[in-house]
């Protein structure tokens, strides 16, 4: 993606001259009469949001965590369920405090939503960290603002193509792999075999998590859901658990329909050969 | 140039009025720098050994006596709801900020970036890009490093500097080119610790031990709201610390590492570090257009 002028033409290129004003900017007041903000954005990012009216507020965190009942990963059959609430509740937990610092804040959305879970033997955990983001000029926080984890890119492509983000569909699904009898088990010991019990209970984890991520996003009036992050595979501490947890950012069209961007295709003049290769001190 | 501050090392005086510079940049940096008006003149550093005591109040070692009090900042406190039942059995708990720790990182790191400060108006420059801070354990005793350093740089057209301290940014080469060019003014890195330290009343042992929230043991899985408390406020409270050094000014390109370490069953300490580049708005946003999207054809 590129940034243009209105004009079409590149930006203006007097970089000395605008480090001077910079430089010599420092000397006055701080703040030119409008609230500071704080962000975890990059400048690009930054400036994708301004160029569909969009603007930073504040860096807003939320985090939860879940007790998880002594017993539940000891063998046994079907769901874990204590381990699949338990989810579900950081979840809504961490969710529930982003969504108030960022009405606070007077945001109406967050961007960028950096997602951190870790599943242990009897909590569960939850923390998001993103930047508040709000219309340019826009005062009074949303009563529920949106939270995503797509980055600035990827939210004015969104924006461009007549979409807009609703929040985080969330599912998770734990699921014990069931015992094989001693019988089968002597039966397979010497046989290249699948075992189905384990391909079932990955099959039977999936579509419980995928189920509560679809169902979470039409709770969020969504229409489908972008961006899916997917964690699967045996628990570290108790290997015949499956655990599948899903996590993406729900959509609906903003107007009444898609609306069709159409890229240029560019051939980069870059030479392939790399002539240096320093790193920054560090 | 302008006489070395008197406490600098005898041999960093004497390399500083060498003609050569050195500088910490990528060569994209450096030439992305050359393009924007500024001249590297010196690779600047500050370093701090700081030793931590674990011997205050609210120390591991020193569980309080009492739920009241505490040394100001955040504080909550938990009341177990089971009345007296044993000496041994947690019939409160608090969170509470670790305003010593937050002091001695605050400390450690001033220091560091202080000396890298002193260096760079020794060079003549007007301000420092390309910062990297780094504070790491020297022993298990509580001893850390702090070492902060950067590019100084001067900026052409502008009169040399009369006193007042160096500007100083994380970001170098087309970031900060891109930065001004977007209307901000790097003005100073910004940086705090915020340290929370969790004394776990009963609920939140029982909880974290994988036992119920009620007397009696309730198996179903329940927030351990003393923990997501603290690591909530944690977060905020390192924000707070960094919007207090802002002054007017704004927080770009923020970054925050937190970590945690536990010191008991459910007692815990929680440390977030919040850094990024405090930046002051020198003119509007230019319109940019909504951008036009590419496709490589390689």
């Amino acid at each position: 993606m590129t940034l243009d002028r209105p004009t079409g033409g590149a930006l203006p290129i007097d970089s000395p001259g605008e480090m001077r004003r910079a430089v010599e900017a420092l000397a006055g007041p701080p703040g030119r009469g409008t609230k500071p903000m704080t962000s975890d954005l990059s400048i690009d990012e930054e400036l994708l949001l301004h160029s569909i009216g969009w603007e930073p507020v504040e860096l807003v965190t939320g985090a939860s965590i879940f007790s998880v009942p002594m017993g539940v990963w000891n063998w046994g059959q079907g769901e874990i369920t204590s381990a699949s609430t338990a989810f579900a509740g950081a979840f809504a937990g961490a969710i529930d405090r982003i969504h108030r610092e960022t009405t606070r804040a007077g945001g109406h959305g967050v961007v960028g939503v950096h997602v951190e879970t870790s599943v242990q033997r009897h909590h569960i955990d939850v923390t998001l960290l993103g930047t508040a983001v709000r219309p340019v000029g826009g005062h009074k926080g949303a009563a529920t603002p949106f939270v995503s984890d797509l980055g600035a890119r990827d939210f004015t492509v969104l924006h461009v193509s007549g979409w807009e983000p609703t929040g985080l569909a969330v599912g998770a699904g734990f699921v014990y792999a069931p015992r094989r009898s001693m019988g089968t088990a002597m039966q397979q010991k010497s046989q290249n075999v699948e075992l189905t019990n384990f391909t079932e209970a990955m099959y039977s984890a999936r579509e419980s998590a995928m189920e509560r991520m679809q169902a979470s996003a039409l709770a969020l009036r969504g229409s489908g859901v972008v961006d899916v992050t997917v964690n699967e595979g045996p628990i570290d501490f108790a290997r015949h658990a499956i655990g599948f947890t899903a996590w993406g950012t729900a959509v609906r069209l903003a107007g009444d329909q898609h609306r069709t961007i159409e890229p240029s295709m560019v051939v980069p003049l870059d030479d392939s050969q790399v002539a240096f290769d320093a790193s920054t001190l560090g | 140039m302008p006489d070395a501050p008197a406490d600098l090392p005898e041999a960093a005086s004497r390399r500083f009025e060498s003609r050569a510079f050195t500088s910490g940049l990528t060569v994209p940096d450096f030439a992305a720098c050359l393009q924007s008006g500024l001249r590297p003149v010196g690779f600047v550093q500050g370093f701090c050994v700081m030793q931590w005591s674990w011997y205050g109040m609210g120390s591991p070692y020193n569980r309080g006596l009492s739920p009241y009090g505490g040394g100001g900042g955040y504080s909550e406190t938990y009341q177990c709801p089971h009345g007296y039942v044993s000496a041994e059995h947690r019939s409160w708990g608090r969170n509470y900020e670790q305003s010593w720790v937050e002091q001695a990182w605050s400390q450690g790191f001033g220091l560091a970036y202080g000396r890298m400060l002193e260096e760079a108006t020794a060079v003549g420059a007007h301000g420092v890009i390309g910062v990297i801070d780094t504070s790491d354990r020297l022993s298990d005793l509580g001893v850390v490093e702090f070492h902060v350093r950067g590019t100084a740089v001067t900026v052409d057209g502008v009169p040399a500097p009369r006193g007042g301290q160096p500007w100083t940014t994380y970001l170098a080469g087309q970031r900060l080119t891109k930065l001004v060019e977007a209307g901000y003014a790097p003005v100073s890195v910004a940086a705090a610790v915020a340290s929370v330290r969790v004394w776990a009343y009963c609920i939140t042992e029982y909880l974290l031990g994988g036992g119920g929230s009620a007397w009696g043991g309730q198996q179903s899985s329940a927030e351990v709201t003393q923990v997501a408390a603290a690591r909530t406020a944690a977060r905020q409270l390192a924000r707070e610390h960094v919007r207090a050094q802002l002054g007017g000014d704004s927080l770009h390109g923020a970054e925050m590492v937190v970590s945690e370490r536990e010191v008991g069953e459910g007692d815990q300490e929680i440390q977030c570090l919040l850094r990024g580049n405090r930046v002051r708005r020198f003119k509007e946003f230019d319109p940019v257009a909504v951008p036009h999207p590419t496709v490589r054809l390689s």
